[in-house]
């Protein structure tokens, strides 16, 4: 809970609060990359395909002074496991994204890619492409070992270069791993600005849509 | 001033108290002075223009605030937050656009509420009492 009138974000001292039991706290080196390159904006709009947190709409208003739509994507994600249908889960993915083209300044996906195949994968990258303005950023994590999935991750952002990594449960799925090479096909009207292979053996990655 | 469950308002509600909602409402709703609660029990259909808006119940509707909108943990809203200060607490339901006006930015709407008038209904309103369901 926000308490009003408190200033949120910690300050600058390298110091952040411990994490909740079975969360973890990590170090983004390409977080900062995408808060700088959707900062420059004018009045920017960003859009977050993960759940709703308080703290990190905190956030993103006060650090980016945007207008933030939150769309959640792993809803449907979760309804279509624990139905066992994966045919019609894009159909319910746009569904949700009524944003128009080119009307996003920057686009968190989070880990939602690891959750889909590969139909769905390719064209939710492509439909994000669209809405992407040019100059525009995008920031995704991939998993590169293939396991049963069953628990989504809240990022919960603690500082500019910081997460908290709070697990919740889901309907297990098998995680889609992909290669470098199939990200960037995947985004290949994107950029691809930076990528780091982290020691947890996830992706961190950052496309910018060319100015 | 409490609309308890059993009554639905359909139609425009405007007033100059705090109003605090456990039933169901469809249509607008302007507190522009004061304090909207949507409790746990209340049902919102309606675009809502407030000065601090608490929900703890189900809004499907665009919200709009000089103060604050504050959505609690039982809390559920389908629609655009627009206000200076925004808080969301864990386990409540969000889906829409956020957008954190400045301080002392007037929300924008083309209706303008009369002052010094408790909540009323007004225009093309209708209100029912039910009986509460046992």
């Amino acid at each position: 809970m926000l308490n009003w009138g408190q200033k949120q974000r910690a300050p600058d001292t390298g110091v952040v609060a411990l994490p909740a039991p079975d969360c973890t706290l990590v170090t983004s080196l390409v977080f900062p990359k995408f808060l700088s390159a959707v900062g420059r904006r004018e009045r920017p709009v960003l859009l977050d395909l993960g759940p709703v947190i308080g703290s990190n709409v905190q956030f993103f208003t006060e650090r980016l002074t945007c207008k933030l739509h939150i769309e959640d994507l792993f809803q449907e994600i979760e309804a279509a496991a624990r139905m066992r249908v994966r045919h019609g889960l894009e159909a319910a993915l746009f569904k949700r994204l009524g944003q128009g083209p080119e009307s996003v300044d920057g686009i968190l996906c989070w880990d939602v890619f690891d959750f889909l195949d590969r139909t769905a994968g390719v064209a939710l990258a492509s439909h994000l492409e669209t809405l992407l303005r040019r100059g525009g950023a995008l920031y995704g994590f991939f998993g590169t070992t293939a396991i049963d999935l069953n628990h989504y991750t809240r990022f919960i952002v603690k500082r500019e270069d910081r997460f908290e990594l709070r697990p919740v449960p889901a309907t297990p799925v098998k995680r889609r791993v992909l290669v470098t090479r199939e990200i960037s096909m995947m985004f290949e009207g994107l950029m691809s600005a930076d990528s780091v292979l982290r020691k947890s053996g996830t992706r961190e990655t950052l496309f910018r849509r060319p100015a | 001033m409490h609309i308890g469950k059993s009554v639905v308002v359909k139609g425009q509600l405007t007033g100059s108290e705090d109003l605090t909602i456990e039933g169901t409402i469809e249509g607008t709703i302007e507190l522009r002075q004061n304090v909207l609660t949507i409790g746990s029990s209340g049902k919102i259909k309606a675009q809502i223009v407030a000065k601090a808006v608490i929900v703890q119940g189900e809004v499907h509707g665009n919200i709009t605030a000089t103060d604050k909108v504050e959505i609690r943990d039982t809390g559920s809203v389908d629609g655009d937050l627009t206000a200076p200060r925004i808080a969301i607490s864990e386990g409540a339901h969000f889906r829409g656009a956020i957008d954190m006006q400045r301080s002392g930015t007037e929300p924008k709407s083309d209706d303008r509420v009369a002052p010094d008038k408790a909540p009323t209904l007004t225009g093309p309103a209708s209100a029912t009492a039910r009986a509460p369901v046992r």
